[in-house]
C-alpha cells in the first residue's frame, strides 16, 4: 500500500514513516500542506495521513483542495485537538477518520489499513464470509461451519465490523468509536470483555480460533 | 479645532442636544400659538365689526341718514369699542370718533392699520386696529373699525414670557447638564480605573458600587462579576497547572528511575531493555492521559459545556449499561440497570458519556468480588435528570466525600488500584459545566459483611429547548 504522510513535526513524521514501513507499506513524507498537495497530485496513493496543524497550508485546507479536485483517496486526520467540534470540522472537510495525538503507532497502522480496505468494498454486500464464518446481513444470522451462532445485537455489530476488516488489526478505540459510536476513554478495558464473550460464541468448540488478540494493538479476525 | 474637553463628554453633549431640541420645539409651539391667537383675534374682531356695520346700515336703510348720524353720535358718546368715520358723498366728515379714515382704505375692503392715540398719561400709542369702509346708497361712506391692540399686547407679553422661560431652561439645563455630566464622569472614572488596573494585571481591582441601582451600577456589578469569574478561572488554571506539575513529577521520576536501571542492565548485557521500554511507554501513556484529563477539566471549568446538543440521555445510559455490564459480571459483580425513558438533556454527549463511564468504572473497580452495582437513570420530581451508581463496596467515609471530588485526591485504600485520582473531578467539572451537580451518599448500608457502599448521583437540568433536526 502507498501512503502519503503529511506532517510538519519531523520527529512525529519519522516515527510514523518507520511504523508504517515496518507494517509493510510504502511511505512518502511531505513536510507541510502545500508539499502534501503537490505530492498528492502525482497520484497513486492509497491513503493520506494528514496532520491538521501545519504551516503554510493546514490539513483541513489541503484536504478541501484535494476533494475539490475530485481525489477521493481516504484521509486520516491527525490532531492534537481532541474536541468534538474539531473532529466534526475535520470530517466535514473530507476526512474519513480522525486520530487524536498522542496515539500508539499500532493504532495509526490499524486505522490506515482499515481506511484502505474501506475503499475496496464499495458495493452493497448482503453476506459477509470469512473462512467458515458466514454472516447474513439481511436475515441477521451468523453461521460457522453450517452451525448457527446466536448473537446479541451488539455482538452482531461487533462481529460485522471485525469481518469487514478481516485479517487486519483493529484497536479497542476503533471498536468503541465505530461499533458503539462513542468518543471517550472507558478507563478499563470494557471492550476486552465484549470481545471475550464474542470469542466464546464463535470460537468455542471449533479447532481454529478465529478471533485473535494482537499484542499491543487489539484484535484480528483470521480466516 | 479642538473642542474644550467638556464638550467631548457624552452626558454634557446629550444635555446640549436635548436643550437644542427643546428650544426648537418651544419656538415652533410659540410661533403656532402666536399665529393661531392672532388670526383668531382678527376673525373675532372682524365678526363683531361686521355686526356693527350691519346694524348701522340697517338704521340707514330704514330710517335714513340723520337717524344713522344720531345713532353714531350716541355710540361715540357711550365710548364703545368701535371706531367710526361717517363721510358724505363729497368726502366731508359728518361724524367721527377718530381723526379720519386711515390712509389707503378702499371702500368695501378690510384693512389693518395702526391707530395713533394717546393714553391717560398723554403718551402716544400706535395701536393695532382693523376696519372696513362701507359705501352707502346715498353716496356716503361709513367706516367702522375696532382697536385690537389689547390682544396684540397680550400676545407680546406671552412671547416675552416664553422667551424668558426658554432662557431659564437654557441656564438650568446647561448647569444641570454640567452637574449630571460630572456625576456620570465620576462613576465612569471609577470603572475606567478598574479597567486600567486589570489591563495592568491587577485582577483584584473592583469597581465601586454606588447603590443607586442605575445602569452604571449595573455595569459596575457586571464588571465585578466578570472579574470574579475571570479571577476564578485564572486561579483554577493556575491550580490546574500546579496540580499537573505536582502529579506528573511522581510518575516522571518513576519512569526516569526505571529507565536508568534498564540502561544499566542493558549496558551490562543482562537484558535487551525491551521490557523496560515497554514499561516506560505505558507510563508515558498514563501521563499523557492524566494531562489530557486535567486539560479537559480546566476547559470545562473555564467555558461550560462545549457544543451543547439536545439528546436523549436514556439512550446514552442504556449504551453505558450495555457497555459496562459484561465488565461488571466478569469481575463477579451483580450489575443491574434501571433506565427511565425519554430523559432529554442539553449538553455535550461525549463529556457526559465520559462522566457516566467514570462513575460506573469507579463502582466496578472499588466493589469487591461478589458485590453488586446498580446503575439508574431517572427523572426526579423536580424535572432534573439523575444518573446514579450505587454499590455495596466499602464506600467513602462521610468526612472524605467532599475531598474525593478534588483533583488528584485518592483515598489510602484505593492507591493499589490503577487510576489518576481525576475521575470524580472530571464528573464534577462535567456536572458544573452543564449547570448540574454531583452528590455522594452512603450506599445500602452494612449488610452481610458488605457495605456500607456508596451512591454517587450526577444530577443535570432537563433540556429546555427542543432537539434540533439532524442535518
Amino acid at each position: 500500500m502507498r501512503i502519503l504522510v503529511v506532517e510538519d513535526d519531523a520527529e512525529a513524521a519519522t516515527a510514523m514513516v518507520r511504523g508504517l514501513s515496518e507494517a509493510g507499506h510504502e511511505v512518502t513524507h511531505a513536510v507541510d500542506g502545500a508539499f502534501g498537495l503537490l505530492e498528492s497530485q502525482k497520484g497513486g496513493y492509497d491513503v493520506y495521513v494528514v496532520d491538521r496543524m501545519m504551516p503554510r497550508l493546514d490539513g483541513v485546507g489541503m484536504v478541501e483542495t484535494i476533494r475539490k479536485g475530485g481525489d477521493q483517496t481516504p484521509v486520516l486526520f491527525l490532531s492534537a485537538l481532541g474536541e468534538v467540534e474539531d473532529r466534526v470540522t475535520g470530517l466535514k472537510a473530507g476526512g474519513d477518520d480522525y486520530l487524536v495525538k498522542p496515539y500508539a503507532l499500532a493504532e495509526l497502522v490499524a486505522r490506515v489499513e482499515a481506511l484502505s480496505r474501506r475503499r475496496e468494498t464499495g458495493g452493497v454486500q448482503t453476506v459477509l464470509k470469512v473462512g467458515d464464518l458466514e454472516m447474513n446481513l439481511i436475515a441477521r444470522t451468523v453461521h460457522r461451519d453450517g452451525q448457527e451462532i446466536d448473537l446479541q445485537p451488539r455482538e452482531f455489530q461487533l462481529l460485522e465490523f471485525l469481518m469487514r476488516h478481516a485479517g487486519q488489526s483493529v484497536t479497542r478505540t476503533m471498536l468503541l468509536e465505530k461499533v458503539w459510536e462513542y468518543h471517550f476513554d472507558p478507563q478499563t478495558n470494557v471492550i476486552d470483555v465484549h470481545i471475550s464473550r464474542l470469542r466464546s460464541k464463535i470460537d468455542k468448540g471449533f479447532d481454529k480460533a478465529m478471533l485473535q488478540t494482537v499484542r499491543g494493538a487489539g484484535y484480528r479476525l483470521e480466516a | 479645532m479642538k473642542l474644550p474637553s467638556l464638550f467631548r463628554r457624552t452626558p454634557f453633549r446629550l444635555t446640549l442636544l436635548f436643550l437644542a431640541l427643546f428650544v426648537a420645539t418651544a419656538s415652533a409651539v410659540l410661533a403656532y400659538v402666536y399665529f393661531a391667537s392672532a388670526s383668531e383675534a382678527r376673525t373675532r374682531a372682524e365678526a363683531s365689526v361686521q355686526g356693527e356695520v350691519d346694524s348701522l346700515t340697517a338704521i340707514y336703510r330704514t330710517r335714513g341718514r340723520d337717524a344713522l348720524n344720531q345713532a353714531l353720535v350716541e355710540r361715540a358718546i357711550r365710548n364703545g369699542p368701535y371706531l367710526y368715520v361717517f363721510k358724505d358723498a363729497e368726502g366731508r366728515i359728518i361724524t367721527a370718533n377718530i381723526t379720519d379714515v386711515p390712509d389707503g382704505v378702499q371702500p368695501g375692503q378690510w384693512e389693518s392699520f395702526r391707530l395713533t392715540d394717546t393714553d391717560e398719561d398723554g403718551r402716544v400709542r400706535r395701536r393695532q386696529s382693523i376696519g372696513v369702509n362701507t359705501p352707502l346708497s346715498g353716496g356716503e361712506h361709513l367706516f367702522v373699525g375696532e382697536d385690537i391692540g389689547d390682544i396684540e399686547a397680550y400676545l407680546a407679553r406671552l412671547t416675552q414670557a416664553l422667551w424668558g422661560a426658554m432662557v431659564m431652561v437654557l441656564v438650568l439645563g446647561v448647569g444641570g447638564g454640567l452637574w449630571i455630566s460630572r456625576g456620570v464622569e465620576r462613576a465612569m472614572a471609577g470603572l475606567n480605573r478598574v479597567v486600567t488596573a486589570v489591563q495592568e494585571g491587577d485582577l483584584k481591582a473592583r469597581a465601586p458600587i454606588r447603590h443607586s441601582g442605575d445602569e452604571l451600577d449595573e455595569l459596575a456589578e457586571g464588571l465585578n462579576g466578570m472579574l470574579d469569574r475571570l479571577e476564578g478561572s485564572m486561579a483554577s488554571i493556575r491550580h490546574a497547572g500546579d496540580a499537573i506539575a505536582h502529579d506528573l513529577r511522581t510518575p516522571l521520576n518513576r519512569m526516569k528511575a526505571k529507565m536508568e536501571v534498564a540502561l544499566i542492565d542493558a549496558e551490562a548485557g543482562r537484558t535487551s531493555g525491551v521490557e523496560a521500554l515497554g514499561v516506560a511507554l505505558d507510563e508515558a501513556d498514563a501521563l499523557l492521559k492524566t494531562f489530557n484529563t486535567v486539560l479537559a477539566i480546566a476547559r470545562l471549568q473555564a467555558g461550560g459545556s462545549p457544543e451543547p446538543k439536545v439528546f436523549d440521555a436514556a439512550d446514552l445510559a442504556a449504551d453505558m449499561a450495555e457497555l459496562y455490564e459484561p465488565a461488571g459480571e466478569d469481575k463477579g459483580l451483580e450489575f443491574a440497570a434501571e433506565i427511565e425513558k425519554g430523559l432529554m438533556i442539553d449538553g455535550n454527549q461525549p463529556f457526559l458519556a465520559q462522566a457516566l463511564a467514570n462513575l460506573i468504572d469507579n463502582a466496578i473497580k472499588y466493589t469487591p468480588e461478589g458485590g453488586a452495582v446498580m446503575f439508574r437513570a431517572r427523572r426526579r420530581s423536580s424535572g432534573d435528570v439523575e444518573f446514579s451508581v450505587t454499590d455495596n463496596g466499602p464506600g467513602v467515609p462521610d468526612g472524605d466525600r467532599e475531598r474525593v471530588l478534588q483533583r488528584f485526591v485518592r483515598l489510602d485504600n484505593s492507591r493499589t488500584e490503577p487510576g489518576s485520582g481525576l475521575g470524580l473531578s472530571l464528573v464534577t467539572a462535567v456536572a458544573e459545566a452543564h449547570g448540574g451537580r454531583i452528590q455522594l451518599d452512603e450506599g445500602p448500608g452494612v449488610f452481610d459483611g458488605r457495605g456500607p457502599g456508596l451512591r454517587v448521583a450526577l444530577i443535570l437540568p432537563a433540556a429546555t429547548r427542543a432537539p434540533e433536526a439532524e442535518a
